[in-house]
């Protein structure tokens, strides 16, 4: 039976703000919406853009990669593999939909464009990368892994269809997560 | 005690030995990997000392990547720190590597978390990409032959019994 429930704080979105989860397990309450069951856990935690700038500018990103960071609505997302199977991630197979169709993510492509464009050192894009959620990995029983995955700024509303996979050929029992109402926090809107 | 009695009992226990290091005594987290040659793993730390990793033949390197950004990484550091107290006395060389991040915001950390820790920065990033850790925090086991046998998944409790002790049994085999 899977549960999604909204339990979004300011106080705690503030806080989580400042300290990103990337592969570690985080601990009750979830500061999003969830779905958690017996096979993964797998939680939302959308972003304000001066939640997002305020990371960034204390890692040393300049104003013009902020400005561009700014624009886009970042959500980070937790999974944690709860089977005793392999649990495959691959978010470019995730269906991101709001009321005028499908979304589509802002990829390492993208990133690489805007980043040239602003000439951002190389530590600086290190950084960037490793605060995203990986591309593709096969979660290990009791793995965690953490990252933000990055839409082009909105305020609509969206839904989120997550499928993953499973087992090592990844012929096992799919598992569908489904997330309905997802909002950026717009500017302002977290005190 | 009959001798061959003993001889058993010490087979025994010998393959039990064995069986908790390499078989499915792991601890929570811990993989073992197929022992490709580590990646290279020159830098300096944050006292300017260089470190090459190819200088650390002969026993066995337990290699952590991290950032103080990430919330799993922080909360490990004071298990890492203990863990390195406790083992001070076992061959294995503890090397702390710190993905992108400037002198400043690395001591400003450390300093109050865990002061005697001296990470190697890795100030672009480019050789913790090298390693291609699963996320960070990241966790490498090298073999005294150079080789990665293996791997932490995700931010792990490495002051506690289990992972100790796996850690002393490594160095005992």
């Amino acid at each position: 039976m899977r549960t999604v429930r909204r339990y979004l704080t300011p106080a705690i979105a503030l806080v989580s703000a400042c300290l990103l989860p990337a592969a570690g397990a985080i601990e009750p309450p979830w500061p999003g919406p969830f779905v958690e069951n017996e096979r993964i856990l797998m939680v939302l935690i959308p972003r304000t853009p001066e939640q997002m700038a305020a990371f960034y500018e204390a890692r040393g990103f300049p104003p013009a990669a902020i400005e561009r960071i700014s624009r886009t609505c970042f959500v980070t997302v937790h999974i944690e593999n709860r089977s005793q199977d392999v649990i495959w991630l691959q978010p470019r197979q995730w269906k991101l939909t709001d009321g005028r169709g499908e979304i589509r993510p802002l990829e390492s492509d993208y990133w690489k464009a805007q980043w040239d464009a602003v000439d951002l050192p190389q530590a600086s894009r290190s950084t960037f990368g490793w605060t995203q959620l990986p591309a593709v990995r096969d979660l290990q029983p009791d793995e965690p892994v953490g990252g933000n995955i990055v839409l082009p700024g909105t305020t609509r509303t969206f839904d989120l269809d997550a499928r993953f996979q499973t087992g090592a050929d990844r012929r096992g029992t799919l598992i569908d997560v489904r997330f309905r109402n997802i909002e950026c926090p717009r500017s302002g809107s977290v005190q | 005690m009959k001798p061959r009695f003993v001889s058993y009992t010490t087979c025994l226990l010998l393959v039990l030995l064995a069986a908790r290091v390499h078989g499915d005594a792991l601890p929570p987290g811990v993989m073992r990997i197929d022992g490709p040659p580590a990646p290279a793993l020159r830098l300096d730390d944050l006292d300017g000392n260089a470190f090459d990793l190819a200088d650390s033949r002969g026993h066995w390197v337990f290699v952590h990547f991290w950032a103080s950004w990430c919330g799993p990484c922080r909360r490990e550091m004071p298990g890492i720190a203990k863990m390195t107290g406790l083992l001070a006395d076992s061959t294995i060389e503890f090397v702390l590597v710190n993905t992108a991040e400037t002198e400043d915001a690395v001591f400003s950390f450390l300093g109050i978390v865990a002061p005697d820790l001296v990470p190697l920065l890795d100030s672009d990033g480019l050789v913790t990409e090298a390693w291609q850790p699963r996320g960070l925090p990241a966790t490498f086991l090298v073999d005294p032959a150079g080789r990665l046998q293996y791997q932490a998944l995700g931010g792990r409790e490495w002051g506690q019994p289990a992972y100790l002790d796996f850690l002393r049994g490594l160095t005992t085999e």
